[in-house]
């Protein structure tokens, strides 16, 4: 490989708030551009993409997948998403989502006073044990995370609030001010704006495990042990508090990592790329709450 | 560390199924399909009474070969206020035709439109023996703090002898539909209904007003 290129972090990195923006233009109000398509003005619709993967209790096959045709951009949108996790890595979620890149972009806006640290949240299993209750409340019958606590629902309708009345009309309710609350809390004042996305994003759950089990064949961020000096720079910048440092080597979870390059352009030595992996996923991650 | 794994694992479950379970019942969503014979709702929307203000969200497709203009009320008795509000994009790129909506009233639907209705609506305050719709000025007794409306002396006796009867009765109650008529036939084109409930019906909802 080129000797310039290794020592700077990727094109991807280095644009990523540019490429971020331009997702906001053209997925949210007022331009709302790329569902004005198919006549939408919102994620919600034939853009939905997260309930039709989810089984209802009592729904045929044939209703299951009427669910998929209803919403064909949200399947679409999805599948596209886990296909590319699968090769180049969760660029979806670091670079395009309009929902996480709101969050995040939000939290830069924030005072560093006033930010919460999540990092010491058992991220991984609270994040699955929410997904186990978005497919199993539908299948047995007794509710729905779907559309309650959806913040592909919120975000939108925030950034509409100030021109459209039915988009205010969103927060005119209980379910409206919870999910205003959960994305001030776990987004816009979340150290590095993205809690929100490793712990309630059913897309990302997905995406996660993905990264996870494709780990062998994509790209995916990775540590050069061999030049890792445990500084520990990287650890503080990970938005998805997805790095621990067992033995003075930063080791990074294919679970929570997404390659947003926070942890690459942190590293003073350079020993963080985006690459296809020469080493195993890190087997098990200890992380700063399992030390605690 | 498994094991705290574990705990986190099931905190999670818990809280989710809580959250999920729950319903806050301000707020419910309907889906409609709209036609000359008069349509069809999948469902209808629950609401619990109590909240002083509701949300409902109505999803219409308009079913081929339906087209004309429509208006859209709520009905029921007694009427709330209410406003109504078109999902669209704030700036409007042209790409796809929109049915305009104005003075409650949908212009130009075209087959196989679908279209998003906000529905808001506040409460009067009611007579909490028959349920009746009261307004300020009506009849009124201070019990524990709060203003009670009476639709009239009997109801206010019954209160007095035992308030401890009526204390669940509030807000509206039983059904009500978003209504839409074509505007050129008069002929109804959807009911989606809407259903407020309620943990008890008023005691006394045939009382004879005196």
């Amino acid at each position: 490989m080129h000797h310039a290129h290794i020592n700077k972090p990727g094109v991807l990195t280095r644009h990523r708030y540019w490429i971020m923006a331009l997702a906001l233009v053209l997925f949210l109000p007022p331009l709302s551009f790329l569902f004005q398509f198919t006549g939408d003005s919102n994620f919600c619709g034939t853009w939905c993409p997260r309930m039709f993967f989810v089984w209802r209790k009592g729904a045929g096959l044939d209703a299951y997948f009427m669910g998929y045709l209803r919403s064909f951009m949200g399947a679409a949108l999805v599948l596209g998403i886990l296909a590319t996790t699968f090769f180049f890595g969760r660029y979806w979620c670091s670079h395009l989502c309009p929902i996480g890149g709101a969050m995040e972009m939000g939290s830069r806006l924030v005072p560093k006073f006033l930010k919460i640290d999540f990092s010491r949240v058992p991220a991984v299993p609270l994040r699955y044990g929410y997904l186990a209750v978005y497919f199993g409340a539908a299948a047995l019958g007794i509710g729905s995370l779907c559309c309650g606590y959806c913040n592909f629902a919120t975000i939108p309708r925030l950034f509409g609030a100030p021109f459209s009345g039915a988009d205010l009309a969103y927060f005119l309710r209980t379910a409206g001010l919870i999910n205003l609350g959960l994305v001030l809390l776990l987004g816009v004042f979340a150290k590095g704006g993205r809690a929100y996305c490793n712990l309630l994003c059913p897309i990302g759950a997905l995406d996660a495990l993905v990264n996870r089990f494709g780990f062998r064949w994509g790209k995916r961020v990775v540590v050069a042990a061999s030049r890792c000096t445990g500084c520990g720079q990287c650890l503080d910048r990970c938005p998805t508090w997805a790095i621990d440092m067992p033995e003075k080597t930063a080791r990074i979870d294919a679970l929570s990592c997404m390659p947003c390059g926070a942890c690459e352009s942190a590293c003073p030595t350079r020993a963080i790329r985006c690459q296809k992996s020469q080493v195993n996923p890190a087997p098990k991650v200890r992380t700063a709450y399992e030390k605690a | 560390m498994r094991i705290k794994s574990l705990i986190a694992f099931f905190l999670a479950v818990l809280v989710s199924l809580a959250a999920g379970t729950h319903r806050w019942g301000d707020s419910s969503h309907a889906i409609g399909l709209m036609s000359a014979n008069g349509g069809k709702t999948r469902h209808p929307s629950f609401l619990k009474s109590g909240w002083d203000r509701y949300t409902q969200i109505t999803t219409a497709t308009v079913l081929p070969p339906y087209h004309g203009d429509v208006s859209v009320a709520l009905e029921g008795y007694p009427s709330l206020d209410y406003e109504i509000r078109l999902s669209a994009p704030v700036v409007d790129l042209g790409m796809h035709r929109l049915p305009v909506f104005k003075d409650n009233i949908l212009y130009d639907l075209q087959p196989k439109d679908r279209l998003t209705l906000w529905v808001h609506m506040r409460t009067f305050p009611r007579d909490p023996v028959c349920g009746m719709a009261v307004r300020e000025g009506d009849l009124s007794l201070n019990h524990k703090g709060h203003t009670v409306y009476f639709c009239a002396k009997g109801c206010l006796e019954r209160f007095k002898a035992d308030p401890e009867r009526y204390k669940n009765i509030k807000g509206p109650q039983g059904r009500y539909d978003l209504a839409f008529y074509d505007t050129r036939t008069g002929q109804s084109v959807l009911k989606v209904p809407l259903i407020f409930k309620s943990k008890e019906e008023p005691p006394d909802a045939s009382c004879a007003h005196q």
